[in-house]
């Protein structure tokens, strides 16, 4: 039998199939050596990659994520840290202030004791020495009324006298 | 040059003249490119002859026209004209007239032409299509060399339309039947996928020809699907073919036949399927612009007119539809192949799970069935599946 050309079409074609299968047979060793092995392996690798680099920018953001947080967290702390310091402060310079003023009224209640012991000590000794003065003058008054034996009139001329002379105050 | 002999003459002048159109010749294979109008371009003619002597013998001529031209051959023609090898004027009306490329060639000296190895319109437009995905994918795998793709985003239209497809490849016919097992199996599948769909892409250019409108060219396809597959099935496969799992022993005896003729009836469906699928859309185009001659002849050339731009808006949405099937084709091979090679390298370890699988399948098919427009055959489909419901039985 002989396979004609204008054959049928159901009638497969004993020539075409050798060179097909050879044909087809070079096609996949041609394609798998020089371009399937590369192609495949770059779409593999760039698939790694786009997939290591979503994960990395998640885990990025992941992180930055919480070092926003700490960072708000630190600044909340800070905050509180600046308040209670200030607070501190606030008070500390209070305290300062009442206990300057008690320290102050205590020195001046200590001025004004001083004083009034100063006051009281110069009173009993002003009034000691008068007292001295007094009885002095009273002696030397009544020496002189002793001395010179003097009418009543002149008794109380010398005394006016003796008034007189002493200090205004 | 010896190739160029028939270029100029007007291919279709046996039709012109009133003669006949053989809608399957221009379907089917030939030993020539037809670029009608402008005439066709035969192409070299290799014989594995054994003589009458008994000695075997390959010859090789430049065209169809040379090898008749070297006297060594009778001519039979489709009209069962015979012409003998020392008939010179006879075999010369026959070349000036071009319908020898259309003749069978028998040895004058008694011998058989054992098997025809000529270059065919088929042989030729397949070649055409490997060289292009060679081509495409070779350059395609420099870029990616490159790094562009691999270390940036893919450049261009040219690496984007291909990568889209081969990831399609990949990630929607390789990976979902061969599971983990997809690497090896892939390079496979993507040259078939783009073998197959460049074959069918050059069938709609014009003066091109389809190589999967040929069931040689399938077969060939199919052929190395079931190498692929025979070579790479696992224990359980061949278990299952030779011992089928789950049945009474009687049982397995008729299943081990149906089992081993389903090895060969898997590729012979690929190979059919996409050679009906692409010679169709052929036939379908040539005859639907020979309604216009068929409505001239029976009606004269008004009606013909009028009928050729119905003939023409369908013979054009066929055309586009050939560009979908183009693709979808391409797709179906490679998806079956995949399917077939997948079933053959899965290991599975439970047996018994196969039967309840099977009776899923037929009680989904029961199911989908009312849905179609066949009411009657779908209610009783739905009944006989639904014996519990009252409405159905009564």
């Amino acid at each position: 039998m002989s396979f004609v050309v204008a054959a049928g079409l159901l009638e497969p074609y004993a020539g075409l199939i050798f060179w097909k299968a050879i044909a087809f047979g070079l096609l996949l060793f041609i394609l798998y050596r020089f371009a399937w092995g590369p192609i495949t392996k770059a779409l593999t690798e760039r698939e790694q990659n786009i997939d290591m680099s979503l994960r990395k920018a998640e885990e990025a953001l992941a992180e930055a994520r919480q070092i926003q947080a700490d960072n708000a967290r630190a600044r909340r702390e800070a905050e509180q840290d600046a308040q209670r310091i200030l607070r501190e402060a606030r008070e500390a310079a209070e305290k300062l202030r009442t206990e300057e003023i008690e320290r102050t009224r205590a020195q001046i209640r200590q001025m004004q004791e001083q004083a009034q012991a100063e006051i009281e000590r110069e009173k009993q000794g002003a009034l000691q020495a008068l007292r001295a003065e007094v009885a002095d003058l009273a002696i030397q008054a009544a020496e002189k009324i002793l001395a010179e034996n003097l009418d009543p009139a002149r008794q109380r001329r010398l005394v006016d006298d003796f008034i007189n002379q002493l200090p205004r105050n | 040059m010896a190739l160029l002999i028939g270029l100029g003459a007007p291919a279709a002048r046996a039709a012109d003249e009133g003669g006949q159109l053989d809608l399957i010749g221009h379907a089917s294979d030939g030993v020539y490119l037809d670029f009608a109008p402008f005439g066709k371009v035969e192409l070299p003619r290799i014989f594995l002859i054994q003589d009458g002597d008994g000695n075997w013998d390959v010859r090789a001529y430049a065209s169809t026209a040379s090898a008749l031209a070297s006297g060594q051959y009778d001519v039979v023609t489709g009209e069962d004209v015979h012409l003998p090898s020392d008939d010179v004027a006879g075999i010369e009306e026959l070349i000036a007239s071009h319908e020898h490329v259309y003749a069978e060639l028998v040895p004058a000296d008694g011998g058989r032409i054992v098997v025809d190895f000529s270059i065919t319109r088929h042989l030729v437009f397949g070649l055409l299509a490997a060289v292009l995905c060679v081509i495409i994918f070779v350059s395609l795998a420099r870029r990616y060399a490159r790094g562009i793709g691999r270390d940036s985003a893919p450049r261009g239209i040219f690496q984007n339309l291909f990568e889209a497809l081969i990831v399609f490849v990949r990630d929607d016919i390789a990976r979902p039947n061969l599971g983990d097992k997809y690497a090896r199996f892939l390079p496979y599948l993507l040259t078939a996928f783009f073998f197959i769909l460049f074959c069918n892409l050059i069938g709609l250019v014009p003066f091109g020809a389809a190589a999967t409108a040929n069931i040689a060219v399938t077969g060939v396809l199919a052929m190395f699907t079931f190498f692929v597959t025979q070579f790479s099935g696992s224990r359980d496969y061949w278990a299952h073919v030779f011992w089928p799992p789950g049945v009474p022993v009687p049982i397995k005896f008729i299943l081990i036949p149906v089992e081993v003729l389903g090895l060969f009836t898997k590729p012979f469906a690929l190979a059919v399927r996409l050679f009906a699928n692409m010679s169709a859309g052929y036939l379908v185009i040539l005859s639907l612009i020979g309604l216009i001659f068929i409505f001239t002849a029976l009606f004269g050339s008004v009606v013909g007119v009028l009928v050729s731009p119905v003939s023409v808006a369908l013979a054009v949405f066929i055309y586009l539809l050939k560009v979908l099937v183009a693709f979808i084709q391409a797709y179906v091979f490679t998806a079956l192949s995949a399917l077939f090679i997948g079933m053959a390298v899965e290991e599975h370890h439970a047996h018994e799970g196969h039967t309840p699988e099977w009776h899923e399948t037929l009680d989904h098919d029961a199911a989908a069935a009312p849905s179609l427009p066949l009411s009657g055959d779908g209610a009783s489909i739905a009944g006989s599946s639904k014996p519990a419901e009252p409405a159905m039985a009564g």
